[in-house]
C-alpha cells in the first residue's frame, strides 16, 4: 500500500507533462485528494511495507506524510486560482514537478535504509529544481543554480556521512541491515568513533538543505524566486524532510548512548540559526525572502529543540508541524501580494487591509502564529522548548533563544505593519480574490488553531512515540 | 608487494593533479572522465565477489561514471564555448601546491585512521579522499560554472571510493540508486548551464551575485 503512496503521484507527474493546462490542475487536486485519503488510511492501518529492507511505517515519517498530504492538497486546491491568474508559460512542467517533488517527498517519509533516505532527498532537490526556475528569469535562474549546487554538495556530504556509519558497523562487527529502525536496536555495538563522524557529515549534509545557518545560504533566493505555491511546498515540507533525516541519525545516536554529542550540536546550531535570521530579517526589503528567513529561524528552533530532548523535543515536534501548517499558508498569501501590487518590495505595499481584506486576514493570522501567538500551535510548542530548557539547566541557551526570538518578531512585527497599513502607490489591485485563493490558507491556519486546542489521542501517541527514544513527553 | 590496484591509483592521483594544473574546461573533462573509469574498475580488484550481477553493476557504473556523465558535460561546453578557461580564483601554481600538500595530508590520514581495510592497497584511502577533497577545492576555487559541475563530479567519484573501499555490504539496487541519482543530478546542472549561458552570455559564476541577504 506505501508503494502505491509513492508511485502514484510519480506517474501523475510523469502524465503531466503532456497534458493541456486545465486538465494538468485538475489531475494536481485529483492526485492530492487522492494521496491525502491513503494516507489518513496508512494512519488508521499502519500497514507493512512490500520492501522492508528498504521501507517502513515509523511515527515520525507517518506524521510528516500526513503534513504533506494535507498541505499538498490544499495548495493544489490553490495552485488552480494562482495557475489562472499568473499565466506561467509552461504550465505542464509546473504541474508534473509539483507530482514529481510529492512522490520523491513521499518517498523520503517512507524510507527506512539510510542509503534510500539519500536517494529519496536528493531526488527531491532534483525534482523541485524546475519549479524555482518557473519563471524563466535571470534571478530565478541564479536562485536554482544556487539550490541545486549548494544542495547537491551538501547531500553528498550526507552521503558520505552515511558510509562512515555502514563503516562503524564493520568495524563493531554488526550484521544487521542498514536501516534506522535496525541501527537504534544495534546502536550500541557500533563503533562510537565513526558513528560520531557519521553524524556530523549526515548532520551537515541534511542541515543544508533543512536551512540551517550558516548553511542556509540557498533558501531565502529559492523560497523568494520559486512561484508561491511552490514556496509553500519548500518551506512547509520539503525542510521537514530533510529534518527527519537528522531526526531518525539523532535516534541511533541516543540509543548508542551518544545523545550528548549530537544534542550540542543541534543546540548550537539551532541558536546560530535563530541569530542568523534575527540579523537579516531585520533589514529585509522583500517580503518573500522576510518569510524565507522566518523558516531559517523556525528550522534552528526546531533544531534546538530537539537538541534539548524531553519535553522540548515534544515542543518540537509540535512546532514542526505547526510551521507547516502556517508558514505554507503566509507563502500562498504572499502569493496574492506578488500578483496584487504586482511586486516582491515591501515598500511597494501598503494597505493590504483595506485593499486586499480577504487575504489580510490570513496574512495578518499567518503573521500572528508564526510570531508565536496563542491561539497558534507554535506558542505552545516554544513554550514546552523553553520549559525544557529550563528543566534541564540550559539557562544560558534558553536566555539567548528567547531574546532572539523578541527581535524576531519585533523585525517581523515591523514590516508586516508596513504592509498592511501604510501609505502606498498602488491604487488598485490587479486581482480579485477568488475563493480558492484564500480558503486553502483560512483552512491551514484554522488546522493549527484546532490542533492547539485539541490534539487528537492517536496524534499524540504518535508523537510520543516519535520522540520517546531521546527522552520526549511530559 | 605492490597490489595491481595501486597502479591504477597512482595515475589516478597524478590526473588529480593535471586537474589542478589544467586551465582548459576540456582538459579537466578528460582527468575527471579518468578519474571516474578507475572508481569503478576498482570493485574488479578488491575482494568484491563477482557474480553475474556484480559484473554488470561495474559495468553500468564504468558506463555512467566513465563516458556519459563526462559526455553529457562535454556537449555542454561544445554548445556554449566561447571561453574554455575554468577562470581560477586560486591560480594553477597554487592549485597545484594545494593538491600536493592534501595528498600529503591524505596519506597522513590514512595512516592515522584505524579502518578494517578489505585488501591490502596502500594507496586507496588516500586517492579517494584526495579525489573527494580536490572536487571541494575545485568548487571553491573556480568561479566558471562548468568547473564547479566538474568538480562535484570528482567529489561524487571520490565518495563512491570511499564506499567501495569501506563496506562489501551495500546492496547493488541502492548503490544503483545513487548512481542514478547522480546521473540525474548532472543532467539538471547541465540544462541549468546552457539556461545560464543563454540569459547572460557567459558561464562564469560571478554574474550570479544579484541575489544577496
Amino acid at each position: 500500500m506505501i508503494e502505491i503512496l509513492m508511485l502514484a503521484p510519480f506517474l501523475t507527474g510523469i502524465m503531466a507533462f503532456f497534458l493541456s493546462r486545465s486538465s494538468g490542475r485538475a489531475l494536481l487536486v485529483l492526485t492530492g485528494a487522492f494521496h491525502l485519503g491513503l494516507s489518513v488510511l496508512i494512519w488508521i492501518k499502519r500497514p507493512v511495507a512490500l520492501f522492508p529492507d528498504y521501507f517502513a511505517v515509523t511515527p515520525e515519517g507517518l506524521l510528516s506524510l500526513l503534513v504533506i498530504s494535507l498541505l499538498f492538497f490544499l495548495i493544489a486546491i490553490y495552485s488552480t486560482g494562482y495557475l489562472k491568474a499568473a499565466k506561467i508559460k509552461s504550465e505542464h512542467i509546473f504541474t508534473g514537478s509539483m507530482l514529481i517533488f510529492l512522490a520523491t517527498m513521499t518517498m523520503v517519509t517512507m524510507s527506512d535504509h539510510i542509503m534510500v533516505m539519500w536517494i529519496a532527498i536528493e531526488a527531491t532537490t532534483l525534482a523541485s529544481a524546475p519549479l524555482i526556475y518557473t519563471h524563466r528569469t535571470k534571478a530565478s535562474l541564479e536562485a536554482t543554480w544556487k539550490y541545486v549546487l549548494i544542495c547537491s554538495v551538501g547531500i553528498a556530504m550526507a552521503l558520505l556521512g552515511s558510509v562512515f556509519i555502514t563503516l562503524a558497523m564493520d568495524i563493531g562487527k554488526v550484521d544487521a541491515l542498514v536501516s534506522f529502525s535496525a541501527l537504534t536496536s544495534v546502536a550500541k555495538q557500533l563503533d562510537p568513533m565513526w558513528l560520531k563522524t557519521g553524524f556530523v557529515f549526515i548532520f551537515v549534509g541534511y542541515g543544508t538543505k533543512m536551512g540551517l545557518a550558516p548553511m542556509h545560504t540557498w533558501l531565502p533566493d529559492a523560497h523568494s524566486e520559486a512561484p508561491s505555491p511552490a514556496s509553500a511546498l519548500l518551506s512547509g515540507v520539503l525542510l521537514n524532510c530533510a529534518y527527519l533525516g537528522i531526526f531518525k541519525t539523532n535516534k541511533i545516536m541516543h540509543a548508542a548512548g551518544l545523545g550528548d554529542f549530537s544534542s550540542t550540536i543541534l543546540i548550537v546550531f539551532g541558536l546560530i540559526s535563530i541569530m542568523a535570521a534575527a540579523t537579516f530579517i531585520l533589514k529585509q526589503t522583500e517580503y518573500k525572502r522576510m518569510l524565507a528567513y522566518s523558516s531559517v529561524e523556525n528550522m534552528g528552533i526546531i533544531a534546538f529543540g530537539t537538541g534539548i530532548g524531553g519535553i522540548g523535543a515534544f515542543g518540537a515536534i509540535i512546532c514542526l508541524i505547526h510551521h507547516s501548517l502556517i508558514k505554507s499558508s503566509l507563502f500562498l498569501t504572499s502569493g496574492n501580494m506578488l500578483l496584487g501590487y504586482g511586486s516582491g518590495l515591501i515598500e511597494k505595499t501598503g494597505r493590504m487591509a483595506k485593499l486586499m481584506p480577504k487575504s489580510f486576514v490570513a496574512f495578518f493570522g499567518g503573521f500572528a502564529g508564526i510570531s508565536g501567538f496563542p491561539p497558534f500551535g507554535i506558542f505552545i510548542g516554544e513554550l514546552f522548548i523553553i520549559v525544557g530548557a529550563f528543566r534541564t539547566g540550559h539557562f544560558f541557551v534558553a536566555g539567548i533563544f528567547i531574546l532572539s526570538l523578541c527581535v524576531i518578531f519585533a523585525g517581523f512585527a515591523n514590516q508586516v505593519m508596513k504592509i498592511s497599513f501604510h501609505d502606498t502607490t498602488a491604487e488598485e489591485i490587479k486581482i480579485t480574490e477568488k475563493a480558492s485563493m484564500v480558503w486553502p490558507q483560512y483552512a491551514l491556519l484554522l488546522t493549527s488553531i484546532v490542533l492547539c486546542f485539541w490534539l487528537p489521542d492517536s496524534l499524540y501517541q504518535t508523537i510520543i512515540d516519535a520522540v520517546a527514544n531521546i527522552g520526549g513527553g511530559y | 608487494m605492490t597490489h595491481p590496484v595501486d597502479t591504477i591509483l597512482s595515475l589516478a592521483l597524478l590526473s588529480v593533479l593535471f586537474s589542478l594544473g589544467t586551465s582548459h574546461l576540456t582538459g579537466l573533462i578528460r582527468f575527471v572522465a579518468f578519474q571516474g573509469v578507475v572508481v569503478s574498475i576498482v570493485p574488479f580488484f578488491i575482494g568484491h565477489e563477482m557474480t553475474g550481477g556484480g559484473l554488470l553493476f561495474t559495468m553500468v557504473t564504468l558506463w555512467i561514471r566513465g563516458v556519459v556523465i563526462p559526455l553529457s558535460i562535454y556537449l555542454v561546453i561544445k554548445r556554449v564555448a566561447i571561453h574554455r578557461e575554468v577562470e581560477p580564483i586560486i591560480g594553477y601554481h597554487a592549485s597545484l601546491f594545494a593538491g600536493l600538500v592534501l595528498i600529503v595530508a591524505a596519506f597522513v590520514v590514512s595512516y592515522k585512521l584505524d579502518v578494517p581495510l578489505i585488501m591490502k592497497s596502500v594507496l586507496l584511502i588516500p586517492t579517494a579522499i584526495t579525489i573527494l577533497v580536490t572536487g571541494m577545492f575545485m568548487l571553491i576555487a573556480r568561479r566558471n560554472a562548468i568547473a564547479m559541475v566538474l568538480g562535484y563530479i570528482m567529489m561524487e567519484n571520490g565518495i563512491y571510493l570511499v564506499g567501495t573501499t569501506f563496506s562489501t555490504r551495500a546492496h547493488r539496487i541502492v548503490e544503483f540508486g545513487i548512481l542514478l541519482d547522480v546521473l540525474a543530478g548532472v543532467m539538471v546542472m547541465a540544462i541549468i548551464l546552457q539556461n545560464i549561458k543563454q540569459k547572460f552570455d557567459v558561464v562564469d559564476t560571478a554574474v550570479l551575485r544579484t541575489l544577496k541577504e
